[in-house]
């Protein structure tokens, strides 16, 4: 009932009152404002109560009038838990369910849904916070089975959302879907294997991010909350067109995930302080809100979308859903004006990101196949760092371009001819996708590159069959100027591990070329150590510390396969599979990554 | 020197917004300007809204309807 950011405003110049009677009569204020735009459009809304709002008797008599009346949903939050009963009984100031040690958590369970049962006569299905991680959900699913739906992840809320909040809000969640999934019993990042690694809910972001702002930006800046534009100031006077070209974007999902599409608005009350926020006063902040509930209305008295709650989304999101499907969304810019495009893709195997301005270059990849257990808050390891572990993040690892000395996390491919080398992050592409029974192909448009004597046509191709857990990539020389010049395709992978802009050690890491005829091995110590094996079938690298093989392999009688090992200035590894060709020769490779253990 | 203040529509600092940290500025009603406890910016409110105007433009998008998809 009294979210934060209203409460800190409300305590600007006094001390902290967690009843302070204004704020919650102002809260309240926008609650019923905000239920009634939506109803207005012909909408209807899961309202997600705080523990908070259960001691309010005028709140729970708006949820009941609006679930009676409309159909919406009551549902349970576990945001907003701090008020003063919260307080009396759990003697802390902590505002983050996940940062609990888990025996609190528990407890706050079963607090909170019991004083919702109380309060309603009944449990909630739905529920949620910014992060949930599935130690925290298999106990929900233990004592209260009901729940079939949930708000788990911020998407790429992580080190640049901490940045971004002067180093003060402790949402370390990188690593996520982007867009509903089923999560697995040991980690909620990674969707599940099968029906026995299935935790028992639909997990769902909290916002409906653009995936290529967010990437390499605030999540808080861009995403189907109006406020959150706002606070991006991604907006001119009182007109903002990117809420409706991001909800357009999100339909046109539809292209790349058999007919289905997503897209939601989750926005609290102290969004929409009556004191402005974001250099917006409250009308704007107010419009923005009318304006973004207004399409949705509009789009759905058009019939180009249905408005569910949560639990029916979680119903109809799990019907006849292969746990091996795929989410794929090829994203293009909406906000820069750049005509750049990246490929989003995730499984229960993986999840990576292409990007068409380096040539198709994997920016990002999560091994989801180790789904590791990682749990989060108090007396873990990790505390506050929920994030899962990526092999590469280019923005974080530097990608392509190094300054000066060594290598950056990315994985792209090099052309070469005598001491020339080309590779193919400096060539820009567009690209389409399709499908081939249960393979998604991303196939990008030909590119030129020039050598000094000629030039050659290139073209790649990722094909991903379902249920692999592998992405077989295909380089061809489409033409070229002197068809019998040599051009050497150099495919690699250069990676390390991490949830953060800081290098990890890679000790123990242990790298790996596998030939016909021979074999070669070496553990990580910054050596700078490179080997090349003839006729090779495998290179891998074995990275315990996340419990992950990744490894690329070939069907090529006569590629040859290397590693490298990097140095403390340089802490990466790479992995290369290599090959001689002329005019219409190709380099066929499969990217792999396996749960080690 | 007098008490900063919250001041109108809580002004982010302009230049930490270039760098994407929202920092929220106090305001000294004695100069009637604007400063930040992070990056030693100060300015007036025509100061503010004209950077504000500046870290838009990056958006070269922000005022096109796109629904080509």
């Amino acid at each position: 009932m009294v979210p934060e950011y209203l409460q800190k405003e409300a305590e600007q110049g006094k001390k902290e009152d967690l009843g302070r009677s204004t704020v919650i009569k102002e809260s309240l204020d926008i609650f019923r404002t905000q239920q009634h735009i939506a109803h207005e459009n012909g909408l209807r809304t899961t309202i997600q109560m705080t523990y908070a709002s259960l001691f309010n008797e005028e709140a729970v008599a708006i949820a009941k009038e609006d679930h009676e009346r409309y159909g919406d949903e009551i549902g349970s939050t576990f945001l907003g838990i701090q008020c003063q009963q919260f307080r009396e009984k759990f003697t802390s100031r902590e505002l983050a369910i996940w940062l609990f040690s888990l025996d609190d958590k528990k407890k706050i369970v079963n607090e909170v849904l019991g004083k919702f049962h109380e309060v309603f006569g009944f449990f909630p299905t739905s529920t949620g916070s910014y992060y949930m991680d599935a130690e925290l959900v298999n106990y929900i699913k233990e004592e209260f089975p009901m729940i079939k739906v949930a708000v788990a992840t911020c998407w790429e809320e992580g080190p640049k959302a901490y940045w971004n909040a002067n180093n003060s809000w402790y949402t370390l969640l990188d690593g996520g879907p982007w867009n509903p999934w089923i999560p697995s019993k040991r980690n909620i990042h990674c969707p599940a294997s099968d029906e026995q690694d299935d935790i028992g809910i639909v997990a769902i972001p909290h916002l409906s991010r653009d995936l290529m702002a967010v990437f390499d930006g605030p999540g808080s800046y861009y995403g189907t909350h109006p406020q959150n534009i706002l606070r991006g100031m991604v907006y001119e006077g009182d007109k903002i067109p990117y809420f409706n070209n991001l909800v357009d974007q999100y339909r046109s999902m539809v292209k790349y995930n058999q007919g289905y599409a997503y897209n939601m608005m989750f926005v609290g009350p102290g969004w929409m302080s009556k004191n402005g926020r974001w250099e917006a006063d409250y009308d704007m902040l107010l419009k923005s809100y009318q304006d973004g509930m207004a399409y949705y209305g509009q789009l759905k008295k058009e019939g180009k979308a249905s408005d569910v709650t949560m639990s029916e989304f979680a119903d109809i999101f799990r019907k006849d859903r292969a746990y091996t499907r795929p989410e794929c969304t090829l994203w293009k810019d909406i906000l820069y004006g750049s005509r750049r495009q990246q490929f989003w893709y995730a499984d229960p195997w993986m999840r990576f990101c292409l990007d068409m301005n380096q040539g198709g270059a994997m920016i990002d990849l999560r091994p989801y196949a180790s789904k590791l257990i990682r749990p989060c808050g108090v007396g873990t390891p990790n505390l506050q760092d929920a994030s899962y572990p990526f092999l590469i993040q280019s923005n974080y690892r530097a990608g392509y371009f190094t300054h000066y000395a060594g290598e950056g996390a990315v994985k792209s491919c090099k052309f070469s001819h005598g001491s020339e080398m080309v590779d193919l992050c400096t060539c820009r592409a567009q690209a389409s996708f399709s499908e081939e029974d249960d393979t998604r192909i991303v196939t990008l448009e030909p590119v030129t590159i020039e050598f000094l004597a000629f030039s050659i046509q290139i073209q790649t191709v990722f094909r991903i069959k379902e249920g692999m857990g592998e992405v077989e990539i295909v380089r061809t020389i489409l033409s070229s100027t002197e068809p019998s010049a040599e051009v050497t395709i150099d495919e690699y992978i250069t990676a390390c591990y991490g949830t953060t802009e800081y290098p990890e050690d890679l000790t123990g890491v242990r790298l790996t070329a596998r030939g016909v005829a021979a074999e070669e091995s070496i553990e990580y110590a910054y050596q700078c150590r490179e080997t090349l094996i003839p006729s090779i079938q495998q290179v891998e690298a074995f990275v315990p510390q996340v419990d992950t093989l990744l490894s690329m392999h070939t069907s090529e009688d006569t590629a040859s396969g290397y590693f490298r090992e990097g140095f403390a200035f340089s802490p990466m590894y790479t992995l290369g599979i290599k090959k001689t060709v002329k005019e219409k020769g190709e380099l066929r490779t499969w990217l792999k990554v396996e749960k080690a253990s | 020197m007098a008490q900063g203040r919250k001041g109108k529509l809580n002004y982010r600092c302009p230049r930490c917004l270039m760098r994407e940290i929202d920092m929220d500025m106090l305001y000294d009603l004695e100069r009637n300007e604007y400063y930040c406890l992070r990056c030693s910016f100060t300015g007036d409110e025509v100061e503010v809204l004209r950077l504000n105007a500046q870290f838009r433009e990056k958006y070269r998008d922000r005022l096109i309807r796109i629904t080509d998809f």
